[in-house]
């Protein structure tokens, strides 16, 4: 019985890990940093390619605006954002990996 | 937190497996106990039809809900550009041998006799069909996909024989027919589980690598929640080859209602470990 427990263990294991999604790895700027002034563009890096399908910024108590991201399967997106004052902003993305899976995320900034 | 659209993917996963297993392993076990099973054909054929049904439905409801989880609202799931970008990455080419193996499936079931096998082969193109996409996918290796067929055609067959045990320990059925079969599924088992249990290492050791992660993140304790049912299946499992078999061969009626329970405890782990799995390959990220 304790061996068959134990095969289980390791047969949970092995059909779990059939999930390869691609990873965000850095922003720009990075989640949580203050800034002086808004940055022209947001960049965005991921372990693998990954197409983004919407990416989405607001300003804490403001409307999100949809921001125009290459249509592209890519590591790296480089994205202008215009206009924007002080506030806490928080952008929100979503994308498809290369894999086939339908990913999402975000990170925040502050600029004062 | 997971949104809408990422809940109602895994809800969809989750039938697709449920549909996917229980419609593959009903066949599987027509086909290998083809003469114990005979008298439950109708009802059987009936029941993996409608499995390989929800199991169609589901796949295709989980295809337009990335499309809206990509969009992040309702109307993607008719965005034409969504679910382009989608067709073409393996999330939409799975899709083809999916809806192929199910289709031979439901053509198998039709006929009789020699038809069995016609599904068989439907189902087992089903099971390959889920080596198309994640790691299995990535990996790119032909030997892992076998590892991966293998492993979810035991599976099946696991769940498989779970309907028709049931019913022939039901009330009126016979005790000495179920007692039978309990007994050939177990002698199988002993070879089928741990092939099951090898497919299980040899992916473990080539996808996830380090399992020391499994007590450090939120992958990790969602693995274990799915280690839980496990061995809930496996205890309920033994039980019935130690204990209930053995007595219902000895003619104990009492044992057939202790199978039935066992056989209900046994649903109700398989549907956890469906919907932690769903949850885990369409919420959580593994480490590393």
């Amino acid at each position: 019985m304790k061996r068959t427990l134990i095969a289980g263990l390791l047969v949970v294991f092995a059909s779990a890990g059939a999930v390869a999604h691609s990873r965000l790895g850095t922003t720009t700027p990075a989640d949580g940093s203050v800034l002086a002034e808004m940055p022209a563009e947001i960049v965005l890096t991921f372990s693998k390619r990954l197409r983004l399908t919407r990416v989405r910024m607001s300003r804490h108590g403001g409307k999100a605006i949809d921001l125009e991201a290459a249509k592209v399967f890519d590591t790296r997106f480089a994205i202008p954002v215009k206009g924007g004052g002080k506030g806490q902003y928080r952008v929100e993305w979503r994308g498809l990996a290369a894999d086939g899976h339908a990913m999402r995320g975000g990170f925040s900034f502050r600029v004062e | 937190m997971p949104d809408l659209w990422q809940i109602a993917s895994v809800l969809a996963k989750f039938l697709l497996y449920f549909g996917v297993l229980g419609s593959v392993g009903l066949v599987l076990v027509r086909a290998v106990f083809g003469r114990e099973t005979d008298p439950m054909d109708a009802p059987l054929r009936r029941r993996a039809a409608a499995f390989a049904v929800l199991a169609l439905l589901a796949g295709a409801l989980g295809f337009v809900l990335q499309a809206a989880m990509l969009a992040g609202e309702a109307s993607g799931i008719a965005d034409p550009e969504m679910l382009g970008l989608l067709w073409k990455t393996p999330a939409g080419t799975r899709l083809i041998p999916l809806g192929a193996g199910l289709a031979l499936v439901l053509a198998g079931l039709w006929g009789g006799g020699l038809n069995i096998w016609i599904a068989v082969a439907g189902g087992l193109l089903t099971l390959w069909s889920f080596s198309r996409v994640g790691h299995v996918a990535d990996a790119g290796a032909v030997w892992l996909d076998a590892f991966l067929l293998l492993h979810l055609a035991m599976g099946a067959f696991w769940i498989g024989i779970l309907s028709p045990l049931r019913a022939l320990a039901a009330a009126g059925g016979s005790l000495a027919e179920a007692a039978a079969l309990g007994r050939r599924f177990g002698r199988i088992a002993t070879i089928a589980v741990p092939l099951l249990i090898a497919a299980g290492i040899v992916m473990a050791w080539r996808l996830l690598g380090d399992l020391s992660m499994l007590l450090a993140t939120g992958y990790g304790i969602a693995l274990l929640a799915k280690v839980t049912g496990v061995g809930v299946l496996l205890a309920a499992a033994a039980a019935n080859k130690l204990r209930f078999v053995p007595a219902m061969e000895r003619g104990d009626a009492r044992a057939a209602a202790g199978l039935r329970r066992s056989i209900a405890l046994e649903w109700v782990a398989v549907c956890a470990i469906l919907l932690v799995t769903a949850g885990l390959t369409g919420l959580a990220a593994p480490p590393g």
